[in-house]
């Protein structure tokens, strides 16, 4: 732990779904988007915490007000509740990467915090003073604008960070990203959990399952394209535990975000300069929770045959890759630049 | 030597990109805004923005002018700059300052009603009864309603014919409507939700009401992503604040007007939305959502007579209501 008053940078990728933290004191951490407060004093009792984060208020939500605060990567608006959420989450992240929030030692805390490509100035705005307090100062950079920071992908490279709440688009080229080089699409992580949602209930009316249950089996056997094997679960069917096979209803609703993320793709190909285009179709970088689905990199690869051919491949590690990313431009602020955006 | 020149060009174009990063988050903190919007080559985008740019430049001469010590930038008619660094200062965006009503009295004139859809169905329940017919019913039910009040009104379509969103917009914008009301019908999941919702411009991130909006701006030739591009200007819109006060009045007579018929009926308040009919249109505007005829007993109501002239009276009372509010408003500044 750090017991000095030296600025520590730390890149956060706040997420809908999840979370992560990377500092720059080598603390890297990941947690669930969730936080809730006990319902009442028995509640309370039990957990013996005022707060819940992550995975542990998940397991503890039947006795909790339990919060997805983030939608679409940004703070839902209009609930204080939310935003109090949020302020938990970062308190949370910021002490798992061993930062003092309070005395004498308090950590100077500088965060980068990536947020989606279109994300409105108020929501941005919303965001910068939901950190004040738990950071010194911020800034605030585009998800896949972070990642390619990150991987040095600075030119000639089309980043996708396809999360639970957005898709989001940026093209390299050797310059700061305007908004033509980049997208957010609301296809993403959620949308299939709802398409799987819809489909299973209509194939298995009587099948009882909750959303996590569903988002686990979608984070275990998500697939595109043909089936390597069968997807099966466990579920209770009028009481009594049933296998059941989702296979082709996994397939449907993983592939459902395909044909935005592809014309989306395009449509951001066809405004690179001409000469580029091929550089960039051969340097797609995927990221994200959500572009772990496998199958993923070759069905992008194949719908670029269309174009002229091209290869899509996914970072090497999805999940810290926009915290990374984050981290590395914190590192690369100076101290005028910081002092610029303290809170 | 190659490797060491790679490194030197990767650092610059990092330090060049560092500096895109600081002054981004500079601007946003200072509230100002960057001009990076491309010029399309349609002449409606063209048309689109030039309305809500001259709204823009309305708010800020005429409004910002009655603040005495307003910190917001000037107005900029600089042209579009590549470089990220220059900004193109705007009057603030996020809170715009409350406007008092007495400052600048307000009547209706004109209104025009637009029945949702037409010749393409909208929505249709299983029964088969279509969108186009219930809001062209009540369309019409609320012209014969409103026929003796101090105010022109009218429809954007009298029959089942096709009409752009486009068209509907410059149809009220060329008639110098006071007031927009576009009349809908909505299609949820799951089947048994009962909703009604008023509308009125602005961003939303309920995933609900975004493929709401995909579906009611279909065709319009425009993607969501285009419509976020120029919400933010929606935050300067004056009439942002009149649209809010009409949704607010509107939702509370219908939800009055038909819960005793309709008792399962959830009244989920009114909402912002980026419809293309609010967005462009250069008056107060909502969009209501008067049922779901996704469920069953709902599109089995509004087979009735009876149901659809309540309908029609709650939106009559919910337009007086909302007239009678500016001229309290009018008296109070006299």
């Amino acid at each position: 732990m750090e017991e000095t008053n030296e600025p520590i940078c730390v890149g956060i990728d706040l997420g809908t779904s999840r979370s992560s933290i990377s500092a720059s004191n080598g603390e890297r951490h990941v947690v669930d988007s969730y936080v809730g407060w006990p319902v009442d004093m028995v509640a309370r009792k039990l957990v013996k915490k005022p707060v819940l984060v992550g995975r542990d208020a998940l397991d503890n939500r039947p006795m909790l007000d339990l919060r997805r605060p983030l939608e679409r990567g940004i703070v839902k608006e209009g609930s204080e509740k939310d935003q109090e959420a949020v302020q938990e989450l970062l308190r949370h992240l910021i002490s798992l990467a061993g930062l003092k929030q309070k005395g004498k030692n308090k950590s100077k805390v500088r965060a980068v915090v990536g947020v989606p490509a279109e994300a409105f100035r108020v929501s941005r705005q919303n965001l910068r003073s939901t950190i004040e307090g738990i950071a010194d100062s911020v800034m605030m950079v585009s998800e896949p604008f972070a990642v390619a920071y990150g991987l040095e992908a600075l030119l000639h490279a089309l980043v996708i960070d396809i999360g639970a709440g957005t898709a989001d688009f940026c093209v390299m080229q050797g310059r700061y990203p305007t908004e033509e080089d980049q997208r957010t699409l609301p296809n993403a992580g959620d949308s299939i959990d709802e398409q799987l949602m819809k489909l299973i209930r209509e194939k298995h009316p009587d099948a009882q399952f909750s959303i996590h249950m569903l988002r686990e089996w979608k984070e275990k056997k998500s697939f595109v394209g043909e089936p390597r094997e069968r997807v099966t679960v466990t579920v209770p069917v009028k009481g009594k535990a049933t296998e059941i096979d989702i296979s082709q209803e996994m397939r449907t609703a993983c592939e459902s975000i395909l044909p935005p993320v592809c014309e989306t793709m395009t449509t951001l190909l066809m405004k690179v300069e001409p000469e580029f285009q091929d550089k960039v179709r051969n340097n797609i970088i995927l990221a994200g929770g959500t572009s772990l689905i496998a199958g993923l990199p070759e069905a992008i690869t194949k719908a670029l045959q269309e174009l002229g051919g091209g290869r899509a491949t996914v970072v090497t590690d999805p999940v810290f890759a926009g915290s990374d990313g984050s981290l590395a431009i914190a590192r690369d602020a100076t101290t005028s630049d910081w002092d610029k955006l303290s809170l | 030597m190659l490797l060491k020149d790679e490194m030197s060009s990767i650092e610059q174009t990092k330090s060049r990109l560092m500096r895109g990063v600081v002054q981004d988050n500079v601007n946003v903190l200072r509230n100002v805004r960057v001009a990076r919007v491309k010029r399309r080559r349609t002449l409606h985008w063209r048309w689109m923005l030039t309305g809500v740019v001259v709204a823009t430049t309305v708010y800020a001469t005429v409004f910002l002018s009655l603040t005495p010590d307003s910190n917001a930038p000037a107005v900029s008619a600089a042209p579009a700059a590549r470089d990220a660094s220059v900004p193109e200062t705007e009057i603030a965006l996020s809170t715009p300052l409350p406007i008092d009503r007495t400052a600048i009295p307000l009547s209706i004139k004109t209104i025009v009603i637009d029945a949702g859809h037409g010749g393409e169905p909208g929505t249709t329940a299983e029964s088969g009864i279509t969108e186009k017919e219930i809001t062209l019913d009540l369309a019409l039910r609320l012209r014969r309603l409103l026929k003796n009040a101090p105010f022109k009104v009218l429809l954007t379509r009298e029959t089942d014919r096709a009409m752009s969103l486009e068209k509907r917009v410059g149809f009220a914008n060329e008639n110098g409507a006071d007031l927009f009301l576009s009349i809908h019908a909505n299609w949820m999941e799951p089947h048994s939700i009962r909703a009604l919702e008023t509308y009125y411009v602005g961003p939303t991130d309920d995933p609900a009401a975004l493929k709401l909006v995909s579906r009611e701006n279909k065709g319009s030739g425009y993607s969501l992503s285009d419509y976020k591009k120029i919400l933010e200007k929606i935050y300067v819109d004056a009439r942002r604040d009149e649209s809010r006060t009409l949704a607010k009045s509107m939702q509370a007579q219908l939800f009055r007007a038909l819960r005793e018929k309709n008792p399962a009926l959830e009244n989920r308040g009114i909402k912002t939305a980026p419809f293309v009919v609010l967005i462009g249109t250069q008056m107060p505007a909502i969009l209501v959502e008067v049922a779901c005829l996704s469920n069953e007993d709902e599109a089995d109501l509004l087979t009735k007579e009876d149901y659809r002239e309540n309908i029609a009276v709650a939106l009559a009372r919910g337009i007086r209501s909302y007239a009678n509010t500016l001229k309290a408003s009018d008296r109070k500044g006299s």
